[in-house]
């Protein structure tokens, strides 16, 4: 019986995994392949180990294209976080007209990083930029992206938060709702403030949830490419370069795809750690709860 | 007690203005702008009050026919990629949802682990790969690679689904002596909707929007719509603002109406993707 519903199942999982295989598993392996060996389009590979990682790795545009990548992540996923948060907080705590503002705020999900460009370059134009023009009337600095490279950055930041905050904000909101409302109401009665509410039993709860949205969106926001792409191109100077902009010049530019293999794998190798440094977390918060 | 009630209400109130501005008022502007004559896009301040015009629209059309072909292109790629997409995931779900074991258990972990691979890894060898088999610039490869990337999720949020369903009714239909692909079709496929749906939203969204891989393995005859427009923004000295909005609202309107019609499916679909996945 087994075996026979084993065999009845194979035909219906196949499709899924063939399609991984030839397309993601095969092709990533090869590229393991690609990082031990110097070739160019029309050459013959040649093995030379380790040195395309360490090439890699001592290469200065590499340093700072990581730096960048890990800024990007570091100040745009947490901002998004506390904003999600509040957010969801902010739903919770009950709202008129709520499934009109929850569509609302879902609307940048729609929206591609190429449209999400072309708004978020005229918005700060830094000549008729409507946002530009409304910080020059409060007499505010403005963002001058097109020239220094931070400020470049602080928008890659904002507009990577404006596509990806409906993301964080659902997942926070829907563990908000799930958190049983008994709960609050026995904090009421034992005479709790709603601060005291919020610090023991909201977040506690929340605790697994925010851990998944954190876990995804790290994962997710260290591949950025196109918005930077898009923006500056990684100018000037390359000062504005992300991981996988790097790695596709290399491949596609400069046509070094032993070097753009190694960073392929380095990219790889971080998602694994944060995925793993995830786990566990979540490992010792499960015999944490045990205990 | 009444100021303090009226304090946090007025609080509420600007907090959900300015959740509102930030996220309408970016795709507002643009839908706005687009509709603007060309002297007006850059007035100083911005032009609220206007007479909307269309000819930004007619500038697209008369200027640009590759905007066209990319819209068909992307239809038909996106329908490809969904149709691939959903089919491959509901049989898989099928599968996790209703049978157990070392074997499917190790290929779920095989499936989240798989999408710790950033897709722009993969382009490295296929690139050549696609060159070799002439399959370079054609619907077929994209539709292939936007599929085969949310297969896994689609295949996990599947099986979420389905185990809502009642075992009973496919054991049922099991004695009365139903192979699995009619059970399939006949019983789970219809209960199953809303996860078709939810993955539906996810794919379709996706590929509709897609960059990098429209980028690096389409060059004329399939390309996409984002990349049109991504061509537009390149020749940034000479652009038309006026069409790049006109474009923008084009490639925007179909889905952001879908996503707003299904956000339902989207809210289900994101929330099981993320605690089960």
């Amino acid at each position: 019986m087994r075996t026979k519903s084993l065999a009845q199942s194979l035909p219906l999982i196949a499709p899924v995994h063939m399609l991984i295989l030839s397309v993601i598993v095969i092709p990533s392996a090869f590229v393991v392949w690609l990082s031990v060996t110097k070739s160019t389009f029309g050459q013959d590979p040649s093995f030379v180990g380790l040195e395309n990682y360490i090439r890699v790795l001592s290469d200065p545009a590499f340093r700072r294209a990581l730096w960048n990548t890990i800024v990007i992540v570091v100040c745009a996923v947490h901002i998004e976080l506390a904003v999600g948060l509040l957010v969801a907080l902010l739903f919770a705590s009950g709202l008129w007209f709520r499934r009109f503002l929850l569509v609302a705020v879902l609307a940048p999900y729609a929206v591609s990083e190429v449209i999400a460009v072309v708004m978020w370059r005229f918005l700060f134009d830094p000549d008729a930029g409507p946002i530009t023009l409304a910080l020059k009337a409060l007499g505010l600095p403005i963002l001058d992206w097109s020239f220094e490279p931070t400020h470049a950055m602080v928008l890659i930041a904002l507009l990577t938060i404006w596509l990806h905050l409906p993301f964080t904000f659902i997942i926070l909101y829907a563990a908000r709702l799930a958190i049983p409302s008994d709960l609050y109401e026995a904090a009421r009665i034992d005479g709790a403030t709603p601060f005291q509410a919020f610090r023991r039993v909201t977040f506690p709860l929340l605790g697994p949830a925010v851990m998944v949205a954190l876990l995804f969106r790290y994962i997710f926001a260290f591949r950025i490419f196109s918005e930077v792409w898009l923006l500056t191109g990684g100018g000037p100077a390359r000062s504005t370069e992300v991981v996988a902009v790097y790695l596709y010049q290399e491949a596609f530019s400069y046509n070094a795809f032993g070097s753009a293999a190694a960073t392929a794998w380095i990219m790889v190798a971080a998602s694994l750690v944060l995925a793993s440094g995830y786990v566990f977390l979540l490992r010792k918060q499960v015999t944490g709860n045990a205990h | 007690m009444r100021t303090k009630r009226l304090s946090i209400g007025l609080g509420k109130t600007l907090a959900v203005a300015a959740l509102l501005f930030w996220s309408l008022f970016p795709i507002a502007f643009i839908v706005m702008s687009s509709l603007k004559p060309g002297q007006e896009i850059f007035a100083v301040p911005p032009a609220y009050l206007f007479t909307p015009t269309f000819e930004n629209y007619a500038s697209l059309w008369n200027r640009w026919g590759s905007f066209f072909d990319g819209l068909l292109n992307s239809t038909i790629v996106t329908a490809g990629a969904t149709a691939l997409a959903v089919s491959a995931s509901t049989c898989a779900g099928y599968v996790y949802s209703r049978n157990a074991g070392r074997f499917l258990n190790a290929s779920v972990v095989f499936l989240i682990v798989v999408r710790l691979i950033p897709p722009i890894v993969v382009t490295l060898p296929l690139f050549p790969i696609i060159n070799a088999m002439g399959l370079n610039d054609t619907h077929i490869v994209l539709i292939v690679l936007y599929a085969t990337f949310f297969v896994s999720l689609g295949a996990i949020l599947m099986r979420t689904f389905i185990d809502q369903i009642p075992r009973e009714l496919d054991e049922a239909a099991q004695i009365d002596g139903a192979k699995p692909l009619t059970i399939l079709l006949r019983v789970i496929v219809p209960l199953a909707a809303p996860g078709i749906l939810a993955v539906a939203v996810f794919v379709v969204v996706f590929s509709w929007n897609e960059f990098l891989f429209a980028f690096i393995f389409t060059a004329t005859k399939a390309k996409t719509t984002p990349l049109v427009i991504s061509e537009m923004i390149g020749s940034i000295d000479g652009v038309d603002w006026g069409i790049l909005f006109a474009a923008s609202t084009v490639q925007l309107a179909p889905v952001l109406l879908f996503v707003v019609l299904m956000n339902r499916y989207l809210v289900a679909g994101l929330t099981a993707g993320a605690t089960k996945g």
